[in-house]
């Protein structure tokens, strides 16, 4: 059976479930439409080079994001959710699940508490990207660190973590321990080899692509397949001192076997690994400062082409001031590398962003933002396989985004 | 809350007034001045015992000096010239997803509801040994209110959204409150008595709670705590709930 049919089974069944149970459902359907200033080269998404989410061409009037979510409570301790999204562009699927998950959350004993969840769902790695839908309350475009795992990451399997609530027992810390045996997530690596790091908002959704098919490698790539019987994991383990500290960290290796590979479609196996680490740390008056950082190794060895393998680092450095309830202010500076080992020319990825955004708040339906993104980038395939008489380029989008969403139960 | 109380003791104080004095009008006349010579007796002592009661006022300094507001102040008699407060009933209500009030005080035996105004649903529970309970699941205001029967406290979480939290201060002191902007207290009507003066603020650390011990007599009683350690940093205002989904 496929991975897409069973999916497709036991959400049928947790739907099933789910409508026995006495708990309505919350519901959230919510649209956000872009007006792009865009000099940017064209986009990764669309058969290009560009790190941006929208060229210079897609400049104009954008379906940002229309987005649908739902909690289901099936009893009191287990919940589903799901989060489907349309990002409109050139995606194969119009409108697709970003995670559809399965959660155990039983109620806490002697400080101590279990979580389970189970399905399709976002390792817990982002800092930013904190709001619901996986969106940053900070910027429309998130980092280079948590684009790249809205686009190729996503752990389909099972998680557990153990929290200890200290602050319920009078401590000023909490603590927690997380695990995860996963896989379809065999094709993480591919993108940062073939366009490196980028910084935009597009997660793709469980049975999507990213970008078209094209002459490209990893353009229209089937993200989340599993080429192997390997079982992938990720562990980590993050604390939190009152409302003021979070810090997290975590290593992924996805166990591929990076010389399986399917010859009918074309595609094989990536192997990845990584670790990542970042901190949130949170000041009277408004301000926070966000930073995270990531880096690790991917490897691929088709057959007859031997073993490629990239390292790929990344971290930001986030500032941001509250104004009152509804403004938020928000500067970022995201550098980032993907280099081949051994050193060759493909693939070889050097820049650093920034990106300045105002987000006003209004209340829970209205939300309007105004942001600036600027990336310089080296991107040697940009001469490879693109034919450009230079790997650099500098790219910047002016961007207004106003987003209404309407919930229910 | 604290006004809730004495106000309830008030009332008690009242109807027991008239009912030790109600005269039967079929008994004779020597009987019924008799009657009127007890109850006023009786109205003079009572008038005496107050003008003999004093009042107390608590003030808490925080290390550096400053007020410290939101303290809880809790005041036991040592000789038994005041008893325990009698039972309440409270509310903790849920409003953008953080408890409202975020700390009560409550006479040992008092009872607490916790209507959820929210849109969201939210799951209260609290592993307090004074206390341990759970509501699963709700909105509006589906459970009975809880008897808090145990002296002790009581933190309160959400197993929905880990950032409520949320403490009751179940008590058995004659006379308790917190402390206001000024970082003042005070009762009145304190029958002359030792008592001994606790204080307790969320924002303590591990370390123990600061505490006096007074003589209130037919004059006021002030006490001034300051406190030897530092606080934890007070939570951050204008949390914006939507922010903490992953």
């Amino acid at each position: 059976m496929s991975s897409r049919a069973a999916l497709g089974i036991a959400l049928a069944a947790l739907a099933l479930l789910g409508a026995g149970s006495v708990h309505a459902t919350d519901w959230t359907v919510a649209l956000d439409t872009r007006l792009v200033a865009s000099d940017a080269e064209q986009s990764f998404l669309d058969d290009g080079l560009g790190a941006l989410r929208y060229g210079q061409s897609q400049s104009g009037l954008q379906l940002g994001q229309l987005r649908f979510a739902l909690t289901q409570p099936i009893g009191d301790i287990v919940a589903l959710h799901l989060d489907a999204s349309s990002w409109g562009g050139h995606d194969k699927t119009p409108i697709g699940p970003t995670e559809a998950f399965l959660e155990l959350r039983p109620y806490p004993r002697a400080g101590l508490r279990a979580r389970v969840r189970a399905g399709a769902f976002y390792a817990p790695i982002s800092l930013e990207n904190r709001a619901a839908g996986w969106e940053s309350p900070y910027t429309l475009s998130y980092s280079a660190i948590d684009s790249w795992i809205g686009e190729e990451l996503r752990t389909i399997g099972i998680e557990s973590e153990i929290d200890w609530l200290g602050t319920q027992l009078g401590h000023s810390f909490d603590l927690g321990v997380v695990g995860s045996a996963f896989g379809w997530n065999e094709t993480a690596g591919a993108e940062l080899a073939s366009h490196g790091f980028a910084i935009d908002d597009r997660q793709t959704v469980l049975f999507g692509q990213v970008g078209e098919l094209g002459p490209l490698p990893g353009e229209g790539l089937n993200e989340f397949h599993q080429y192997d019987g390997r079982v992938g994991a990720y562990f980590g383990a993050q604390a939190q001192y009152l409302d003021r500290v979070f810090v997290r960290a975590l290593h992924y290796d996805n166990h591929a076997n990076p010389a399986a590979y399917d010859t009918a479609v074309g595609e094989g196996a990536w192997a990845t690994r990584f670790n990542s680490a970042g901190a949130r740390v949170e000041f009277a008056g408004g301000w926070s400062v966000l930073s995270q950082w990531l880096e690790g190794q991917t490897s691929f060895a088709p057959p007859g082409v031997g073993d490629l393998e990239w390292d790929f680092r990344a971290r930001y450095l986030l500032l941001a001031k509250r104004l009152g309830r509804h403004v938020t202010l928000s500067a970022r500076y995201d550098a980032f590398e993907v280099g081949p080992y051994p050193p060759s020319d493909f693939g070889m990825q050097n820049g650093h962003a920034v990106t300045l955004a105002c987000l006003y708040e209004l209340d829970e339906h209205w939300r309007f933002a105004l942001e600036g993104v600027r990336v310089r980038s080296a991107e040697s395939n940009r001469t490879i396989l693109l034919a450009a008489t230079t790997p650099f380029a500098t790219e910047s989008a002016l961007q207004v985004s106003v987003r209404y969403a309407i919930a229910g139960h | 809350m604290r006004s809730r109380a004495r106000e309830r003791r008030g009332v008690a104080a009242g109807a027991f007034a008239p009912a030790t004095g109600r005269p039967s009008a079929r008994r004779g006349v020597r009987a019924r001045d008799l009657a009127r010579l007890l109850l006023g007796a009786a109205a003079s002592g009572l008038l005496w015992a107050a003008a003999q009661a004093g009042s107390l006022s608590v003030t808490v300094l925080q290390e550096s000096g400053t007020p410290l507001a939101g303290a809880v102040i809790t005041v036991h008699s040592l000789d038994g010239a005041a008893k325990a407060s009698a039972p309440v009933r409270a509310v903790m209500d849920q409003v953008d997803q953080a408890f409202t009030p975020d700390l009560l005080v409550i006479p040992v035996g008092s009872t607490v509801s916790f209507p959820n105004s929210d849109t969201v649903r939210h799951e209260v529970y609290s592993f307090s040994p004074a206390h341990r309970f759970e509501l699963p699941l709700y909105r509006g205001k589906p459970y009975p209110p809880e008897h808090f029967d145990r002296v002790g406290l009581v933190t309160l979480g959400c197993n929905i959204h880990d950032f409520m939290l949320a403490y009751i201060v179940v008590t058995d002191a004659a006379f308790y409150g917190r402390t206001d902007a000024a970082g003042n207290w005070s009762a009145g009507a304190v029958p002359p008595g030792r008592y001994r003066i606790e204080v307790w603020h969320p924002r303590f650390g591990g370390g123990g709670a600061p505490s006096r011990e007074v003589a209130v007599r037919d004059s006021s009683a002030a006490v001034r705590i300051r406190l030897d350690g530092g606080l934890r940093p007070a939570p951050l205002d204008e949390r914006l709930p939507s922010w903490d989904q992953y």
